[in-house]
């Protein structure tokens, strides 16, 4: 692998990307401004819209850096340069990764503060850590099928896909006794059950990228 | 197999619909070779798989000594590659991919480029998004060209041009044969583009190679007689003879191993030889499929 050759294909998605990428990151910034100024309506509208813009900006940069990049067909111009298939996957998985994880950190570190910054919501954290990393898996799966079929249809559907299943999920963590017991409390009580849905997280979005390479790395025909 | 640029030996694909058969094919260093055929015939998918862009289902690809598609980007290295469905990005400026593609390869000949910016008329400033479709075609051949590649690999890069254009882009394609180590692999449809470069000439058709040679031994060998039957001649056996038109007394014979010594045979058979014609690249192909076609339909 030529790293420094994904550095470069990396930094040209950064390039392109750089607009949509000062967005997410501004409306990151408003939406945890919304929260910030209090009460419990400005607290849902906020965290609603949080959700929005880091789901929204994880399945855009998918589209736009490799569903658009066969359709504009800029592919042909990219797999001309001095790069193999594992290149091209790494640059697109790191490149897409290191966009999101922009405003993603961005949300993170802002509503873990928040959270801690108010006595009443310090239990919580456990609940939005797990979500956080539920919006990382989805974005993955996105970037994932985007790869994989390169088919604006299919990440339509990986987006819809991933959408309900941070709803869904949400509700269900929501409801497990060890999480639920201590959500609303003023302490972080961290249960054995918060562990394991973060580690079948964590462990999905580890397998979801290396079938991304192992599959690209079987594909036949590139173009 | 060093002084071959490009190596094709058995290389087969299959698709549900088109297949790619058996196709071996030889790319001295130092020459341009233009690939002919129709649309669908083949040529695009032959391009793909010498860039390792698609893998062959059977046979082996060694393009500048390296195994492809296993040492792809290696060989990319020195390959220039521009197609007539590339296109670079919309919302960048050429300076953007200019500087973009020199941070790839070490060769980027800058003094070359900014040549080729003058010639082409061409602004470093301008969006690609704002380019006509003639001038996509120039800037993706700057920057395939100045990266000094060792072969040029030219899918239809003239389809859609205007005339003027055209010219501009087979002129600086002419400039460049200048270096005699540069080798080019220029594909179309359009056989007059091709005529005026190449100096080997490969046929496709249904997948297949169906002829490969000089272009020269092409334009000699080539050749339309006319000839007047007296009534009771019968048309004279020649060699090489692929198509047989007009009429009994009229016949027309196209032979691809025309010798003038042909002629006294037909005048010693009863025939009279009205004309012996030339044919121009376009025609030898088409009767060249025309031929192939009818010999697998018998």
């Amino acid at each position: 692998m030529n790293y420094a050759i994904v550095k470069r294909l990396v930094l040209k998605d950064w390039y392109l990307q750089r607009w949509a990428i000062l967005a997410s990151l501004a409306g990151v910034v408003a939406t945890l401004g919304i929260i910030a100024t209090g009460g419990k309506v400005a607290f849902l509208l906020g965290l609603i819209l949080l959700i929005m813009v880091i789901i929204s900006i994880g399945a855009q940069m998918a589209v736009a850096t490799i569903v658009t990049e066969r359709k504009e067909q800029t592919l042909p111009f990219v797999m001309s340069l001095p790069i193999s298939y594992r290149e091209y996957t790494a640059s697109k998985i790191w490149g897409n990764l290191l966009i999101f994880l922009v405003p993603w950190l961005t949300m993170v570190l802002g509503s873990f503060g928040l959270l801690l910054w108010s006595p009443s919501s310090r239990g919580l954290l456990p609940y939005a850590v797990i979500m956080s990393t539920e919006i990382l898996l989805s974005t993955c799966l996105i970037l994932a099928v985007a790869l994989i079929t390169e088919s604006q249809g299919w990440a339509v559907a990986a987006i819809m896909v991933g959408n309900l299943a941070v709803n869904g999920i949400g509700y269900v963590v929501a409801h497990i006794g060890g999480i639920a017991k201590g959500m609303w409390g003023p302490t972080i009580q961290w249960s054995g059950a918060a562990s394991a849905v973060l580690l079948a997280e964590v462990t999905t979005v580890a397998l979801l990228l290396g079938g991304t390479f192992f599959v690209q790395s079987r594909k036949k025909d590139f173009l | 197999m060093n002084n071959l640029s490009v190596h094709f030996e058995g290389v087969s694909k299959v698709y549900p619909h088109f297949t790619l058969d058996d196709l071996s094919l030889e790319l001295p260093t130092g020459t341009v070779m233009g690939l002919i055929g129709a649309n669908g015939a083949g040529k695009s998918t032959t391009i793909r798989i010498l860039m390792g862009l698609v893998h062959q289902d059977q046979g082996q690809v060694h393009v500048l000594g390296r195994e492809m598609p296993r040492e792809q980007a290696v060989a990319k290295l020195d390959i220039g590659f521009v197609s007539e469905d590339m296109r670079l990005y919309g919302s960048a400026t050429l300076a953007w991919h200019m500087k973009f593609v020199r941070s790839l390869y070490p060769q980027w000949d800058q003094s070359y480029a900014d040549t080729l910016l003058r010639r082409f008329d061409l602004k470093p400033q301008q969006k690609m998004k704002g380019l006509s479709h003639g001038q996509r075609v120039k800037a993706a051949l700057l920057l395939a060209l100045a990266r000094r590649p060792r072969l040029l690999v030219l899918d239809e890069p003239t389809t859609g041009l205007d005339p003027v254009a055209r010219q501009e882009v087979l002129g600086e394609l002419m400039a460049v044969l200048v270096d005699e180590d540069r080798t080019i692999l220029f594909s179309s449809h359009n056989t007059s583009d091709v005529e005026q470069i190449s100096d080997q000439i490969t046929f496709i058709d249904r997948g297949r190679i169906i002829a490969s040679d000089d272009k020269e031994i092409f334009l000699d060998r080539w050749r339309r007689l006319r000839l007047v039957l007296s009534p009771d001649a019968d048309l004279p056996s020649l060699p090489g003879v692929v198509e047989v038109g007009g009429s009994k007394r009229l016949p027309v014979l196209v032979t691809n191993r025309f010798d003038p010594a042909m002629v006294s045979a037909c005048n010693d058979a009863g025939a009279t030889v009205q004309a012996v014609d030339p044919m121009t690249l376009e025609e030898i192909f088409v009767a060249n499929v025309h031929s192939r076609r009818e010999k697998q339909t018998v």
